[in-house]
């Protein structure tokens, strides 16, 4: 087996440290935050009864369709047989792991009595609710994760075991998603949400904010140096990766392009006027212009297997896509329903700082997850 | 086993919101927690201007899709057409206000609407999330009646503490017959230009039925396919549609 961990000298250990420190500090931030949420519970937050989704929701979406993302990159190596991409396949299994803790840590803290869940939800078999089957396919999901994620800890790659395993996850994190597209694509009541593609949709941005987490995080492992990475992890990441990456990034422009410009020209007041908001906000702009073209433009250039370009690219979708599930997620309720002259304009809705605590808290106990399995678990092991 | 509905004759309605009054008293909601409401609206420039105002309770749907989203079964029906929710299973995920096409379901755990916190005024007690001195006796969280405890989602019963306890096979439960009276769902009761009906739907005598035959009654926003068990009646049953406010 090899092993590039010795080899990848004192950059990469300076960056490692560096992400240690801020996954600390970001947890003390997030402690401190949420100080609020653990003495006065939810009434910190600044949703409520008419946005009932907010920030929080937005994270979870965002984390646990990265988490897809990076499964699917995984696969091509350990479903679909492409050898080149084992040696970054361990390093996105737990990276699938990390991330989908953070969206469920940014949930489970959202929600009102997530105990309860644990035995109200198997009790009653609520199969008509999409919400039921999105917790069954991410429940079976993580643990075909975490099951795959220790077989090929101790080195077992191919057996049958291992390789029922990598499908099992697969599967289940297609149906995953798809049923979480379905929580909203099935919402005829949210015009903004509704429609048969959301899941298409959803699979299309998991794929590519998984991509963007790869660009980064395997760049900044690495140094930023690819004299460190293994001849098999370096031909991934300059030559089928940054291709994979523009033309997962080329679909993402177009769908969103689509959706825009159907939003824009539809005279459904649900979908017209948030979008019309959306539009007009600096995010938006920031998120076509600098967090989708130009790293489409960057991954079109000879610069797109420079480990820094690659880098910066990765970060700029990642905020995209993170904008992206923001106003997806709180979009879809900024019209008032039935508020009369409660409401006579969109629903202001600004996160509080409890749920920016909330996600930063998440976040940092992801990236603490990641960085401890770049120390400890060996994360650049492949098959001979 | 009766199908409870509700006609509101909008002809009849003065929007004097002494429904929405009788309703907080009667289930004890916090302000903002307007399980029956009164909406207002404007449509038009001065000096055309019309104001139109619009009662709006839970419309109790024959095919509720906030009972159809909820993970938990939480959110059910029961035999008598009413829509309840069960506190002891609701995990506050709000996913049933998210599909609720009407906006009238609540979160208990929000920022008080109007100061001081009526939640610190009286601090809750035995699960609740606050705790008045004066409280409706009939408390059953398996049906969502009474204070709700923290994290969860409530909304408008029908008064089923009320309407349950009627006698079998009756066909409208009104306020002006003395031996009903108690039965009477609160918001109902109290509506001084009686612009509201409640009675069985599935009773061809019942008084409800006669007039969404005879008035043309209409449900809400019938296209979503919920089916509300609540009609208007009147010329205007509906609401106008949602614009943004001209600010030049």
């Amino acid at each position: 087996m090899s092993d590039s961990t010795q080899t990848m000298g004192t950059g990469a250990g300076a960056i490692s440290n560096l992400r240690l420190g801020i996954g600390v500090i970001g947890l003390l931030i997030g402690l401190f935050a949420i100080i609020g949420l653990l003495s006065q519970g939810h009434e910190t937050f600044n949703t409520g009864s008419n946005i009932a989704w907010g920030l929080p929701v937005s994270a979870y979406v965002f984390f646990v369709l990265t988490s897809t993302g990076l499964t699917f990159v995984a696969s091509l190596a350990m479903v679909f047989g492409m050898k080149n991409f084992y040696p970054i396949a361990k390093r996105c299994v737990w990276g699938a792991i990390a991330t989908l803790l953070v969206g469920f840590i940014s949930l489970g803290l959202e929600i009102g009595n997530p105990l309860r869940m644990i035995w109200v939800i198997p009790t009653n078999m609520a199969t008509s609710s999409p919400m039921w089957w999105m917790g069954l396919f991410y429940l079976s999901y993580a643990v075909f994760l975490v099951w795959k994620f220790a077989l090929i800890n101790k080195g077992d790659w191919n057996s049958g075991q291992s390789k029922f395993v990598g499908i099992a996850s697969f599967v289940t994190v297609i149906l995953a998603h798809a049923t979480l597209g379905s929580v909203f694509g099935m919402m005829g009541m949210r015009p903004f949400w509704f429609g048969g593609m959301v899941p298409v949709y959803f699979l299309i941005t998991a794929a590519l904010s998984g991509l963007a987490f790869i660009m980064l995080f395997i760049n900044l492992d690495y140094g930023l140096n690819r004299n460190r990475m293994s001849e098999g992890a370096r031909k991934a990441m300059n030559e089928q990766m940054p291709i994979i990456f523009a033309i997962v990034l080329g679909l993402v422009i177009v769908f969103n392009l689509a959706r825009t410009i159907t939003g824009l020209w539809s005279n459904v007041t649900e979908i017209n006027i948030p979008m019309q908001h959306i539009v007009g906000t600096f995010w938006f702009q920031f998120e076509i212009w600098a967090g989708l073209v130009l790293p489409f433009v960057l991954m079109l250039t000879a610069m797109r297997s420079n480990p820094g370009v690659q880098a910066l690219a990765g970060a700029l979708v990642i905020i995209a896509v993170f904008i992206g599930r923001y106003e997806y997620v709180v979009g879809g309720q900024l019209v008032p329903l039935f508020k009369g002259a409660w409401y006579d304009d969109l629903i202001a809705y600004s996160p509080s700082m409890t749920e920016i605590g909330v996600v930063i808290l998440a976040a940092s106990i992801g990236l603490l997850v990641y960085a401890f399995g770049d120390k400890k678990l060996n994360l650049s092991d492949s098959p001979n | 086993m009766a199908k409870w509905g509700m006609v509101i004759d909008l002809e009849k309605c003065t929007g004097c919101q002494a429904c929405s009054t009788a309703c907080a008293m009667e289930n004890n909601t916090l302000p903002g927690e307007s399980w029956q409401d009164v909406l207002y609206y404007k449509e038009g420039k001065y000096p055309n201007v019309n104001v139109k105002w619009f009662p709006r309770p839970c419309m109790h749907c024959e095919n509720p899709s906030c009972m159809h989203v909820c993970p938990t079964k939480a959110t059910y029906k029961t035999e008598d057409g009413v829509v309840l929710i069960d506190w002891n299973k609701c995990i506050g995920c709000k996913y049933c206000m998210i599909a609720c096409p009407y906006g009238v379901r609540f979160y208990t755990d929000e920022k008080p609407l109007i100061s001081p916190d009526i939640k610190d005024a009286f601090p809750g007690q035995n699960g609740q999330t606050y705790s008045p001195p004066y409280q409706n006796p009939d408390q059953d969280w398996t049906r969502g009646i009474g204070i709700q405890p923290k994290g969860v989602v409530s909304k408008c019963t029908f008064c089923h503490h009320k309407i349950s306890k009627a006698p079998p096979g009756v066909a409208d439960l009104d306020e002006d017959v003395p031996e009903l009276k108690e039965y009477v769902p609160a918001c109902v009761r109290t509506c001084a230009p009686k612009a509201r009906y409640f009675g069985d739907l599935d009773n061809p005598n019942s008084n409800v039925n006669r007039l969404i035959a005879d008035k043309r009654g209409v449900r809400l926003l019938d296209h979503t396919g919920n089916k509300p068990q609540v009609y208007y009646l009147g010329d205007h049953g509906s609401v106008p549609s949602f614009s943004r406010p001209d600010k030049s």
